[in-house]
Order: C-alpha cells, then sequence, then structure tokens
C-alpha cells in the first residue's frame, strides 16, 4: 500500500518530571488514514518518532477506559476520536484536566480509584440467598433502572469536565455518584441508607452546581449529571426525614 | 528495593485474577492477597469480551449435552474430566455473579435471559447486553472492594518469578509510576495473566495481551501446553482487527460473501434455512467459519474494503429495535470505526486473532507441575477448550477455574512455611539487574517495533487459518533470527517515571518467547485439528499418532523442545465434529443407536 | 523518594477555554439580573404601601427611557434564564416510565418551556383586562 498518505501535525504536551520543569508541547508530523484514531497516531509517534511518550492505552474499542485525552481542548478518548476529523489542522492533545500530570500524558489517578472505592460499590442483599436457590429475579423494567449507571467505564472524562472537581478535589465527582447511584436503584441492594451519608456530605451531590459538561463528553451515555442531580431531591427528602424521625430509629 | 509479604500474589487482576483473589479471601480472611496488575483491574482485556458466558439452565438442556458440545468443538483435544467439572460448576458461578450484582439482560418474568451461541446445540449462554466482559469485570473488581485482606498492586509490571528451592515463593515487580521494584513474597503464586494475542498482526486484543505469565512459567521449565490452536474469530473490522460479537449470529445474523451467497451452506455447515438454527450456519464453531472464509478468499469470493478482503454481517433484518436493545456496542462500533449503520447496511467483516486456547499446563486443580505456581484463564491450559475453544466458555472459565485457584493457593499457602529470606532477596536482585540492563544498554542496534513488526507479520504469514510445512519453518527461522535481534535492542528512554518503552521492551521478550513456542508446536503437528489446519498433506486429523497435547519446553540458547502428553478421555470417544444437516444427521443416528441398546 | 513530580495545572480562566462553559456562566449570571428585576418589584410593593401618589411616581419612573432599556434586557434575560432552566431539568428528574417507553428529556423541556409561555401569555391578558 504505497498511496501518498496526508499529513497531520499532532501537537502532545510533554512532561517528564526528571527532566523539565514544566510541561511543554511538542509537535509531530504523523502521515495518516482515513481511519486512523488519535491514539493510532500516539502509537505512531512512539513507534517511529519518538519512543519517550508515554500514555495509557489497551482494548482500541473505547471499553476499557484507559486513553482518555483532552483533545482539542476537549475531554474524549483517543481510540474513539478520529484525525481525519481535524485535518488540515493540527491536533492538540493533552493530559485529562484537573489532574495532577505524572508523565506525558499519564494523569495520577489514585483520587478516583479512592473515591470509587469509598461508595460501597457492591451489592448488599436485601435478602439472603443460597446459589442453589438460583438468580434474584429482576425484571426487565427493573434492570432499566440501573443499566445505564452501570455502562460506566471509568474513564474519567467527566472529571475532566467537571469544573466544580477542578476547583475543589475533595468533590466525589460525577462518575462515582453515578456508580454510587447505580447501587442505589438496585432492586437487589439493601445498602441506601450507608451510601446515603455520602451522597447528603458536602463533598457529595452538593457541590455539584448542573453545569452538566459531564454527560455531554461521557462515550458511554452513563448521564452522571443526572445522576447526581436527581439525588439532590432525594438528598433533601433524607434530610427532612431525617429531622422528623426520632433518633435511634431503625432504617 | 521495595518488599512486600503476602500468603498468595495473583499476577493480573482481569475476570479470573479477581475471582482468585476473591476466593482466597472468602477461604480464609486471615491470608493476605496481592493482587498485582499492570494495569488498573477494570482496563483487563476481559472488559473487551462481548456475547455471553455459558451455564446450562434449562429444562431439556443437561450439563451432557454441553459436555457433549465443548468436548467435539474442541475436536477431542481436551481433558473430559476437567470438562466434567466445568460444566458441572458454570450455573454456580454464573448465579454468584448474579448475587454480586452482575447486570444480566433478563427475559419478561424475571429470570436471566439465555441465547443461543457458535457450536452450542441448547441455548446456554447467559449475556449482559452485548458487553458481557465489561459487566463481568467491573462486577468481580468492584465486589473485591469488599475484602480488606486484597491488597492492589495497581500498575505494576512483573518482570520475574521469583523460584527458590524447586518452587515458587513470589514475584520481582515493577511499579510503573516509580520505575521502581517491588519485591513480593509469596507462598502460593497464581498466574492470570490472559492470552498472547499481540504475537499477530491483526487481532481482537488489547496492548496488554502479550503473554507475561506464560513467558515467565515457561521460562521456569514449566511446559506450554497445545500453543499451535490460535483461535481466529470470524467476525472482526478489517483493519482493526476489533471483535463483532458472536451475539450477532446468536440473534440471527447471516454471512454473506460478494455476491449475497451465505456461503457457509458450501462447507458443510448447511442448509442455509430455516435460520436461525443451532450449530449450523452462522452458528457453527469459529474455526470452521474461518476455515470457510480463507477458502472464499483464494476464490475472489470476498469483498474488497479500504482495510482489505471482508465478507458481510448482515443484520439489517433484525430490525432497528432488536439492534439497539440487544446489540447496541455493535451498532455503535460499526459507525464510529466504518461509518456502517447496522440497521440500515452489512458490516464489513474478517477473521482476526483472538484467543489462545493453549497456555501453561496445569491440572484440574489448576497446579503448574512447579510447586506453589498456579494458573488460570486464558493464560492456562487447563484442558477444557482442547483444539478449538467454543464461545462463551471462556467467560465461564474465568470464574469456574479462577476460583478453584483461589481455593487452592489458600490450602496451599496455609500448609507452606515461608522460604529462605536471602535466597529470595538474592533472586530478586539478579531479576532486577536483569531488567535494569535492558534500559542501561548503551545504543543498542534494534529497534522495539520494527522487531515487533516483522514478528507479527511472519506469524500471521506462517500460522495462520490453513498453515503448511514451508511457511511454518520459515516462521521458526524468523522467530528464532528475531530472538537473537533481541539481545540488542535499544530502549532509548532511560527516565524511571512511566517509561512505557522499558516496559514495551520486556513485553517484546515475552512475545517472542511465547511466539517461538507457537509456531515449533505448530510445525509439529503432522496432522490437521480443531484451529491447527494444514494444507501440505496433513489435512485430516490424525487421532492415531496426535491424540495428545503438544508440550512446549523452553531452552535457554535455542528453540523449545516440543514432546507429547496424553489426553484425558473418559466418557466421548473421537467422533466426527458434524454441523448443520450432517450433525443433526449425526444425531439422529446417535438417538438411534441408542434405541437399539436398549 | 521517588522521582515522581506529579505537575497540576492552574485552574484560572478554566471558564474562558471552552464555548460550553462560557454558556454555563452566562446561565447563571442571568440569576444576578433575576434578583436585579425582584429588587425593581420590592421597591414596587414599598412604594405602593406608602400611598396612591408615591406609587403613580414609581410606575412613571418605569416609564424612562433608561428604565424601558434596563426592562427589555431584562426580558432577554429572563428568556434567557427560562430556557436554560427547563434545559436542565431533565438533569434533576429520576426516570420516568409511561407505557414501557421511557419519557425523553427533549419532552420535559418542552413541557416546560409550554407552561411558561401559556403562563406568561395569561398573566399578561389578565393584568391587561384589570388595565382596561
Amino acid at each position: 500500500m504505497n498511496e501518498t498518505r496526508k499529513v497531520i501535525a499532532i501537537e502532545v504536551l510533554r512532561y517528564r518530571p526528571e527532566l523539565d520543569n514544566k510541561p511543554f508541547f511538542q509537535t509531530y508530523q504523523v502521515p495518516f488514514t482515513e481511519e486512523m484514531s488519535v491514539l493510532q497516531g500516539l502509537l505512531y509517534i512512539k513507534d517511529e518518532l519518538d519512543s519517550t511518550l508515554s500514555f495509557r492505552w489497551s482494548c482500541r474499542m473505547a471499553i476499557c477506559g484507559s486513553c482518555g485525552a483532552m483533545i482539542d481542548g476537549v475531554p474524549k478518548l483517543g481510540c474513539h476520536t478520529f484525525l481525519r476529523d481535524y485535518y488540515p489542522n493540527k491536533v492538540r492533545v493533552e493530559p485529562l484536566a484537573h489532574f495532577p500530570i505524572e508523565r506525558d500524558l499519564v494523569v495520577g489517578a489514585d483520587d478516583f480509584i479512592g473515591k470509587l472505592e469509598r461508595i460501597k460499590p457492591y451489592i448488599v442483599p436485601k435478602e439472603p440467598r443460597t446459589l442453589a436457590e438460583g438468580e434474584y429475579l429482576q425484571t426487565p423494567a427493573q434492570l432499566e433502572r440501573i443499566l445505564q449507571f452501570s455502562s460506566c467505564i471509568n474513564c474519567m472524562l467527566c472529571y475532566a469536565a467537571c469544573p466544580q472537581y477542578g476547583l475543589d478535589p475533595a468533590f466525589i465527582g460525577p462518575g462515582v455518584l453515578a456508580l454510587l447511584h447505580r447501587y442505589n436503584a438496585d432492586s437487589r441492594d439493601a445498602a441506601r441508607a450507608e451510601r446515603m451519608e455520602l451522597v447528603n456530605a458536602e463533598e457529595g451531590v452538593w457541590s455539584c452546581t448542573a453545569v452538566g459538561y459531564c454527560s455531554e463528553v461521557c462515550p458511554k451515555g452513563v448521564d452522571p449529571a443526572n445522576a447526581v442531580n436527581q439525588n439532590k431531591t432525594t438528598s433533601a427528602v433524607d434530610y427532612f426525614v431525617n429531622l422528623v424521625r426520632p433518633k435511634g430509629a431503625g432504617r | 528495593m521495595h518488599v512486600f509479604k503476602s500468603d498468595v500474589a495473583i499476577v493480573g487482576a482481569g475476570g479470573a485474577g479477581l475471582r482468585a483473589a476473591i476466593a482466597v479471601a472468602e477461604a480464609d480472611p486471615s491470608l493476605t492477597v496481592a493482587l498485582i496488575s499492570k494495569v488498573y483491574p477494570m482496563r483487563s482485556h476481559t472488559v473487551a469480551a462481548e456475547g455471553g458466558s455459558a451455564g446450562v439452565v434449562q429444562a431439556h438442556d443437561s450439563l451432557q449435552h454441553h459436555f457433549d458440545d465443548t468436548v467435539s468443538g474442541g475436536d477431542w483435544l481436551c481433558e473430559q474430566d476437567a470438562v466434567d467439572y466445568f460444566v458441572a460448576h458454570c450455573t454456580e458461578e454464573m448465579v454468584q455473579l448474579e448475587h454480586w450484582g452482575c447486570p444480566w439482560s433478563r427475559k419478561d418474568d424475571g429470570h436471566v435471559d439465555i441465547r443461543a451461541f457458535g457450536g452450542m446445540k441448547i441455548e446456554r449462554t447467559w449475556f449482559a447486553a452485548d458487553k458481557t466482559g465489561f459487566h463481568m469485570l467491573h462486577t468481580l473488581f468492584q465486589t473485591s472492594i469488599k475484602y480488606p485482606s486484597i491488597k492492589r498492586f495497581d500498575e505494576y509490571f512483573c518482570c520475574d518469578l521469583i523460584v527458590e528451592d524447586g518452587r515458587c515463593q513470589g514475584v520481582l515487580a515493577i511499579g510503573i509510576g516509580t520505575g521502581e521494584f517491588t519485591l513480593i513474597h509469596a507462598k502460593a503464586v497464581i498466574i492470570a495473566t490472559g492470552g498472547v494475542g499481540r504475537v499477530f498482526r491483526q487481532n481482537t486484543n488489547g496492548g496488554i495481551v502479550t503473554g507475561d505469565g506464560m513467558a515467565l512459567a515457561y521460562r521456569y521449565g514449566v511446559p506450554l501446553r497445545d500453543m499451535e490452536f490460535i483461535q481466529y474469530h470470524p467476525t472482526c473490522l478489517p483493519g482493526s482487527g476489533l471483535l463483532i460479537t458472536e451475539a450477532c449470529r446468536g440473534e440471527g445474523g447471516i454471512m454473506v460473501n460478494k455476491d449475497g451467497r451465505r456461503y457457509l451452506q458450501d462447507y458443510g455447515l448447511g442448509p442455509a434455512d430455516p435460520w436461525p438454527r443451532k450449530k449450523a450456519m452462522e452458528l457453527g464453531p469459529r474455526d470452521r467459519l474461518c476455515q470457510a472464509f480463507w477458502h472464499e478468499e483464494q476464490s475472489g469470493r470476498t469483498i474488497a474494503t479500504a482495510q482489505g478482503q471482508a465478507v458481510h454481517l448482515d443484520l439489517r433484518h433484525l430490525g432497528e429495535k432488536k439492534l439497539h436493545e440487544r446489540l447496541p456496542q455493535i451498532c455503535e462500533m460499526a459507525e464510529a470505526f466504518l461509518g456502517v449503520d447496522p440497521v440500515y447496511a452489512p458490516i464489513p467483516v474478517r477473521p482476526a486473532v483472538h484467543y489462545t486456547m493453549g497456555g501453561i499446563q496445569v491440572d484440574i486443580k489448576t497446579a503448574s507441575p512447579l510447586p506453589g505456581l498456579y494458573a488460570a484463564g486464558e493464560c492456562s491450559s487447563i484442558g477444557i477448550h482442547g483444539a478449538n475453544r467454543l464461545g462463551s466458555n471462556s467467560l465461564a472459565e474465568l470464574c469456574v477455574f479462577g476460583k478453584v485457584a483461589g481455593s487452592e493457593a489458600a490450602r496451599f499457602a496455609r500448609s507452606t512455611a515461608a522460604g529462605n529470606s536471602t535466597t529470595i532477596e538474592r533472586h530478586a536482585d539478579a531479576a532486577r539487574q536483569r531488567a535494569m540492563n535492558l534500559v542501561n544498554r548503551s545504543k543498542g542496534s534494534e529497534r522495539i517495533a520494527v522487531l515487533r513488526n516483522e514478528m507479527a507479520l511472519s506469524m500471521e504469514r506462517g500460522c495462520g487459518i490453513y498453515r503448511n510445512g514451508t511457511d511454518m519453518q520459515a516462521t521458526c527461522d524468523k522467530i528464532d533470527e528475531l530472538k537473537l535481534r533481541y539481545r540488542n535492542v535499544e530502549v532509548g528512554d532511560k527516565s524511571s517515571v512511566w517509561n512505557t518503552e522499558w516496559l514495551l521492551a520486556i513485553e517484546l521478550g515475552y512475545l517472542l518467547d511465547v511466539a517461538q513456542a507457537i509456531a515449533y508446536s505448530a510445525l509439529n503437528r503432522k496432522e490437521s485439528r480443531g484451529a491447527h489446519q494444514r494444507l501440505d498433506g496433513f489435512d485430516q486429523r490424525d487421532d492415531a499418532n496426535y491424540l495428545k497435547h503438544s508440550l512446549a519446553h523452553y531452552a535457554d540458547a535455542g528453540p523449545p523442545r516440543i514432546d507429547y502428553g496424553p489426553v484425558a478421555i473418559t466418557r466421548s470417544q473421537p467422533g466426527t465434529r458434524a454441523y448443520g444437516a450432517a450433525g443433526e444427521q449425526a444425531e439422529r443416528d446417535r438417538k438411534h443407536g441408542e434405541a437399539i441398546d436398549e | 523518594m521517588s522521582a515522581r513530580r506529579p505537575y497540576m495545572r492552574p485552574m484560572d480562566g478554566w471558564w474562558r477555554r471552552n464555548p460550553f462553559f462560557i454558556r454555563y456562566m452566562i446561565r447563571e449570571a442571568t440569576a444576578v439580573l433575576v434578583v436585579a428585576y425582584a429588587t425593581v418589584l420590592l421597591f414596587g410593593v414599598i412604594r405602593l404601601a406608602q400611598g396612591e401618589s408615591a406609587y403613580d411616581a414609581w410606575l412613571a419612573s418605569l416609564r424612562s427611557p433608561w428604565s424601558l432599556a434596563f426592562h427589555i434586557v431584562l426580558l432577554a434575560n429572563f428568556v434567557y434564564h427560562t430556557w436554560s432552566w427547563f434545559q436542565i431539568m431533565p438533569k434533576t428528574m429520576p426516570m420516568i416510565v409511561i407505557r414501557g417507553k421511557r419519557l425523553q428529556p427533549a419532552v420535559i423541556t418542552a413541557a416546560g418551556l409550554l407552561a411558561a409561555a401559556v403562563a406568561s401569555v395569561g398573566l399578561l391578558l389578565l393584568t391587561l383586562g384589570i388595565g382596561s
């Protein structure tokens, strides 16, 4: 295949902690074909032009959540964003906003993972059931209530989109709150009350000001803005119910 | 060097690794589990599996049927006792996942829904839309957070096993974020690092599927079994090789060539109608479908696309509603990567490498011949897939044998004393030195990308869907040459923090070792069986000489030694793999035979 | 001590970097003018309490050219405020399923805008009716 390829300029924000005081831009000329993604452009750079460029990637099909980056200032998955849509302009690729840069396009994800672990992201069963008794019954309508929110691939684009998270990293954030809602809304789960403590906290839903950009950028249609904002009502109701309920009463 | 003491160390946090970790934690919460993964667990390639996971549920289905489908699908190269255990535990594991929150697709009455899948006589494939692996992996990862005894080492790259006193006593890992080494002591080690599809050019696999654990076990004398059996998945996007799930065909999708003909009827899988029909046409086993494509391509009946030859997977007749409900991810992928909307146009597809049937030799308890070393999942060869894997058996395997590995490793760890710290640390130091040599070497002459591409191209040529002695020999020679050239590989990046070039160089070493095992195993199997098909005079199955497993033994300098091991045949004697009308006739004959016996 | 040295980028000027954020800031800013108008109306109520001549004087002041210009700006502000309010409203509501189909956000937004329009026209006719 020797057709003359078009060449696009990919400008990448570099940062090597052992060499650089601060990040800087480096531009590469990358030959590309119609179906090439930005990720494939980065792989070309690493293979052929500059082996020191570091970035996360794996599945190439927008399901593992590794390759998130700011592409022309918008949080996107590199494997799912195509060079043809930017040509003949240059493409600017930077690490996800609101996260510390560890190296080149790699950001520190510890905060996100820590938050995910805090919300009890697992089923605490409403009623016991042995394996021999088979599956809990769940109607398609009940499944519908959780399916969208369980589609989160943990790509963190919503955190890069959320200015409240950028201004105050204590905010639990859109993706994790969507996962929290997924468990609260699961017909099989019984831990809603415990999770509400996190929802009701300052760093829970009340840090959200309904900017809505998180849902705009989500590649899987999870709609975290909806998960967070519908829980503001739930949180308010919860507050008043707890005011009225005598202290020490059961769940 | 950092040091961590664990009871059980698990390398790989995909479906099998996570399931094993949970099993250890449940068996004995006082045991410390070190769960080591070079990526965050939810990035593991289990996440990309789509179609479903098998488990017998229907009243008219049975373990015997699942057993028969699996053993015949594997062209009788399966360890039948392992298959027996497997089919008997699939359903229980799928129910366990459901209890842990896995959002299985449901029937109207609230029970889990199941669908038809290739090579299976009766529907038994549980599914979660067309993202089953994704949902299973996230369920397992999120559930694992419940157990405080599981200590995760996220983004730690395992660069060596610690083998001293004739047993495996831990691993050495590089913290990717710092470039620093951590020695993880363990009384038992479970390898769950997945397959090795990245040795081939076109594949469905993610970048991380590089055979790390296979290579490590292999280098320490554990045989790699049945490596020549590489599964090509018949429906992948041309160019990228991205997977288009078998579930498309389970829902009724058809495959046509350039002339609009459902060509599979010409390859013993017909007749074409009625459709859908289990174990016929597009629901035949994967190896037969890929072989049919190869013949169609040879005969010039495939469709030329910008990314190569393809056939058409036509889903239009399923209708928009069903497509968006059952196969949403497929619709999205076809649109994004090829600009094709499956509601209105067929999807171009072709075979690409998908799964590694073979792997680290283990017994029915997932124990390798090296004491203290276990393996589960795609990296292992426990013998349930034989020469060809049926779709939806792999996701189930992760859970069934992930659990066994965890239980067995826990048992071993409880009954084993800690090893000699001094010898262990000395071993770790030497391993660290070897890893550092790669990056400290000044001015190597070979580039990683060049070696990798030459390997991938050669493997595609020599170990493709159809093979012959000449091409396989050429590939063996090429891999031998690449291994020599690898000694001079250049790592230009000398940094410590996130030095991914260094890790790619180590991975290339793993890839080359396993590629060599694949190529030599293939060359030496002088028959055609399952996914290993030859056109050079050895085009039939030869049970007399080759009803046995290939075993590749690592040699320090030079090609692997290939010898053979017996196959455990209990109930099912080798027969003809018959699908379509021939399969139905064979079934009628069998029933007739049984009736006469009564 | 490892060689890690994470770098945190500053948030200064964050909202200027993306048209979505600029629109968000405008949306939030409309609340300021809502408060401004509420103050105007509050003045009207106070003047009403002070008697007919005070109230008439207040009404007259509203007819000045500056006041008219200000009210046109306020009207535009309120229209955008209302529109953006109903745009975001579906996000605050849980999933509603009617006869097996999910209620689409666009339907909720349209219903809200329609209700606002009907109420506005209704109120206008009412006040015109009282005035005549």
